[in-house]
């Protein structure tokens, strides 16, 4: 603790926290109905969803039998989407494309965003505009929702007999079944929650140590990691939906 | 990073918040003698036993960054948090659930009918294509057929003219040969009648000769 307090005594004497500025953990507070919201979460998760919205739209807007240009990006994004939500789930993905495309689309595009658009242009009066992504309360609302996903899926696809998978090889393996379900949600939510965050965090530590030229590779493998995530997320998703679809017997 | 988020655990907090105007202005005089009780070196080295014990030293430090912090970040430190969960996860779910009814109107269900009817029609398109091959095979056989046709039609034209001409080759053949049998015979008839007439000649002839030869042999 003594070190921990000398240090931080000599980062404030020499106003090293002012120039590098990394804020971690610090909101935006709005006030909605007596509840705080983080604002900076919700302003750049509109800009994301504008900017996947506007895209699309734009692209898809009329079609053509021979693609050009942003059509025939967006037509491989969907393929791509509908290869991966195939493989995870199999022959019934069809209902499942839009969940999955979006959980793919909204974490990717959150994370570049957070990479690649000039937030920080924007002053807030506390926090700093990032990746939504970079906010424990989106990717738990992603984890939650994937969690809602898959129970749904089981569900109507065989009512209450989803529920035989727990004690499935043999009962004694009932608590480890049950405890899946809270890890599930727990990993994906966490490990997106900490991948981006990190990332952040090391590009800001760099640009603050050294301004020029070493941060760059930084960036890039952040570039990296964020679409891999994404990627991870989707496909993690689209893997317990097919799980839980699948036939035990 | 680490640092200051530990930084904003409770009793730092609780240090921060309960020092107030008066004591900071105590504590201020402390400021130029405290420096020397928690040396860096020190106390690194004495981190094991006293970083657990919270010494007094230790705690009279915190509150002493806690006066010295200027007041943003202290403010800004006490709503430090990582795992800060809101009012902002229920919303965001609803956003998530917008931007796929949305996207799915907009985007998956328009370009992927799209691209599924293109496929069809591609693969319809390819199947006709199968199909006529079989169309193709019966043409060519048509035109087999033709052109078998032409050849036997040409060939028969062709042994019809071989024909005919033979049989007229034929018959400028037997009329010379008339002909020339017919000049054959007159030329053997007036030859026969020239025979005929020196050999009458002769038989004269012959008659005066033998009664001159009669004369001359006989003496008379």
């Amino acid at each position: 603790m003594n070190v921990l307090s000398c240090s931080i005594n000599t980062l404030i004497k020499e106003g090293l926290y002012e120039i590098s500025g990394v804020e971690v953990g610090q909101h935006f507070y709005w006030q909605i109905g007596g509840f705080q919201v983080h604002a900076q979460v919700l302003i750049t998760s509109w800009v994301v969803i504008a900017i996947l919205l506007g895209s699309a739209a734009l692209a898809v807007r009329n079609p053509q039998t021979i693609p050009t240009g942003g059509q025939n990006f967006f037509e491989f994004v969907l393929e791509f989407i509908r290869d991966v939500s195939q493989t995870q789930i199999g022959e019934e993905y069809g209902p499942w494309v839009p969940f999955i495309g979006t959980l793919f689309l909204f974490i990717f595009v959150s994370n570049w965003s957070g990479a690649l658009l000039p937030w920080k242009i924007i002053q807030l009066p506390q926090g700093e505009l990032a990746a939504p992504t970079n906010d424990i309360n989106t990717t738990v609302a992603l984890a939650l929702l994937t969690s809602v996903a898959y129970f749904y899926a089981g569900l109507s696809k065989k009512g209450l007999g989803y529920f035989s998978k727990y004690i499935q090889p043999t009962p004694i393996l009932l608590p480890i079944n049950i405890l899946e379900d809270f890890t599930k949600p727990l990993s994906l939510s966490f490990r997106l929650f900490g991948n981006i965050l990190a990332d952040e965090l090391v590009v800001v530590v760099l640009v603050s140590l050294v301004p020029l030229v070493v941060p760059i590779p930084v960036m890039f493998l952040g570039l990296f990691t964020s679409g891999i995530q994404a990627l991870i997320f989707a496909t993690l998703a689209a893997a317990y939906i097919g799980e839980s679809m699948e036939g035990h017997h | 990073m680490a640092n200051s988020i530990m930084a904003s655990s409770k009793p730092l907090i609780f240090l921060s918040s309960s020092s107030t105007q008066p004591n900071r202005i105590i504590n201020l005089p402390k400021l130029a003698k405290l420096p020397q009780i928690p040396k860096p070196i020190s106390s690194s080295s004495s981190l094991s036993t006293k970083a657990l014990s919270f010494s007094s030293a230790t705690v009279k430090s915190l509150a002493l960054i806690a006066a010295l912090a200027p007041p943003s970040m202290a403010e800004a430190m006490e709503k430090a948090q990582l795992f800060d969960f809101n009012l902002t996860l229920p919303i965001i779910v609803v956003e998530f659930l917008f931007l796929m009814f949305a996207l799915d109107k907009v985007y998956y269900s328009p370009l992927g009918n799209f691209m599924d009817k293109r496929d069809s029609e591609i693969k319809e398109k390819l199947a006709s294509v199968k199909d006529t091959s079989t169309e193709v095979k019966a043409l060519d056989e048509q035109a087999a057929a033709v052109m078998r046709a032409a050849r036997a039609e040409i060939a028969a034209a062709l042994n019809k003219m071989k024909k005919e001409t033979q049989v007229e080759v034929e018959e400028q053949l037997a009329e010379g040969r008339k002909k020339v049998e017919a000049e054959l015979q007159e030329a053997l008839a007036s030859l026969e009648k020239q025979k005929e007439e020196t050999i009458k000649a002769l038989d004269s002839q012959i008659a005066a000769l033998s009664e001159d030869i009669v004369k001359k042999v006989l003496p008379s």
